[in-house]
């Protein structure tokens, strides 16, 4: 009597060294995903959008005031345009590490750099 | 294709690892974040289940928006307010009290580089409300008038006023408390590990897991730059700095730290940050070294065994306590 070894066919296999390649891919591609890697977007104490750092775009968001324009580049995420009169949020630059802070607080939004796959950053919080 | 073949119990067995690796259960680490007392307020705590968490956490943002109607110039009926109309002075509340009461021990200690009744002054200078021109000689000079540490006194909960016009303003202190007040409502839910930031006034509770907390130092120029990082638990770490609300004018910088001798903006720091045992204390502590600079900022810390501090004179040199080093992490 075969083993059950014994009766797996060329296509068993493929399928089998498929499965595995992957796992393996998945595996490969969590552990080297660049650190803060999430943009989180929070307006009225809800998340309102979450993008990857890393995939550029540009965001329009909704506030009591009016528009807050947002963009993600290869700098990082900042933002560009406010309907708030002072300014602050748009002169803040670019954020780009993990645990990094944008606000408009007089438009209610608030943009955080988040680390989901949980990365060893240099350091927890900024203080300044 | 016969059911005892090995591929049937190779895919088996990967869709069980799947299975087994979606339902465990996630890391017990929250963040939050809500825009509370005009700056961001963020919550990290960790160590229980999800949903003790978010009620401990809940509580704690609850806590900081009760005190921010006691403590805050922007509600007409907060405790800091009424006391502002009155004319001899007012009843406060045990919170307020308690923040008045550190406060006027710092504005003593500290020669009254750090000062509770620049009211008229932040208000005249408006800078955190986006205004950006310099205020006239003869307009300063009037909104420093009867100013100090012995302006104000405290007798239990009532706060005596010396001069019917004098301001109240807790902006140097009242974020810190508010933090502190939030750590301690987190430990009553039994938290053991967390982290209150309130716009960079920050208390790292406990340990992440394995190690202390890491925390960057903003560098004062350098936008992307982090001066250093510190290793800190159970201690509040607070930065004050010239690069956060500033305009320019004909080259010079204005930005919202007074020297309460003068009523211009201090200038021998770029930035300071202290390491003490709570945010109130730290948060007071770097203003009154920013204002005093370098060299007498470091005599003033010495009156405070258990804090630290490190300073980025307007020269951009260093200059740290003696203990600083204990708390730093190697490059």
């Amino acid at each position: 009597m075969k083993t059950p070894w014994q009766v797996m066919t060329g296509g068993d296999w493929l399928v089998v060294l498929f499965l595995l390649g992957v796992s393996l891919t998945g595996i490969i591609w969590i552990a080297t995903a660049p650190a803060g890697s999430r943009v989180v977007v929070i307006s009225g104490e809800q998340v309102r959008f979450t993008a990857p750092l890393g995939q550029p775009r540009s965001v329009v968001l909704d506030g009591p005031l009016g528009q807050t324009r947002l963009v993600i580049d290869d700098q990082g995420v900042r933002i560009t345009e406010s309907s708030c009169r002072q300014k602050i949020c748009v002169a803040m630059g670019p954020a780009s590490h993990t645990g990094d802070l944008l606000a408009c607080v007089p438009n209610r939004i608030l943009v955080r750099i988040d680390n989901p796959d949980g990365k060893e950053a240099p350091y927890d919080l900024l203080s300044r | 294709m016969a059911w005892n073949r090995p591929l049937i119990i190779v895919l088996l067995a990967v869709l069980l690892a799947l299975t087994w690796w979606r339902l465990q259960p996630e890391d017990a680490e929250i963040r939050r974040s809500r825009l509370i007392m005009g700056t961001v307020v963020e919550i990290m705590a960790e160590g229980l289940e999800s949903s003790k968490l978010e009620t401990a956490v809940d509580a704690a943002f609850a806590e900081i928006a009760r005190l921010d109607k006691l403590l805050s110039v922007y509600h007409q009926d907060s405790d800091v307010s009424r006391l502002s109309q009155s004319d001899n002075g007012s009843q406060v509340t045990t919170e307020t009290a308690e923040v008045l009461a550190l406060g006027l021990d710092v504005a003593q200690r500290s020669g009254g580089a750090f000062d509770l009744t620049l009211g008229r002054l932040n208000s005249l200078w408006a800078i955190s409300d986006g205004a950006r021109r310099v205020p006239g000689q003869k307009a300063i000079s009037a909104a420093l008038r009867g100013i100090g540490p012995t302006s104000l006194s405290l007798d239990g909960r009532l706060v005596n006023k010396r001069m019917p016009h004098l301001q109240i303003d807790l902006g140097g202190i009242a974020k810190g408390y508010a933090v502190d007040r939030a750590i301690a409502v987190l430990k009553q839910h039994g938290i053991t590990s967390a982290a209150v930031n309130a716009g960079g006034d920050m208390y790292l509770l406990g340990q992440r897991p394995q190690r202390p907390w890491r925390i960057g130092i903003q560098h004062p120029r350098e936008k992307d730059a982090v001066l250093e990082t510190v290793q800190v638990s159970d201690q509040a770490v607070v930065t004050s700095g010239d690069y956060e609300r500033f305009f320019v004018q004909e080259g010079i910088r204005y930005h919202h730290i007074f020297d309460p001798q003068s009523g211009f903006p201090a200038r021998d720091c770029q930035s300071v940050t202290i390491i003490a045992d709570s945010v109130a204390l730290g948060d007071a502590l770097a203003t009154a070294v920013f204002v005093l600079g370098p060299e007498t900022g470091l005599q003033l810390l010495t009156q405070y065994p258990r804090a630290e501090g490190l300073i980025v004179a307007a020269d951009g040199t260093l200059h740290a306590s003696p203990g600083w080093a204990h708390y730093q992490v190697a490059p």
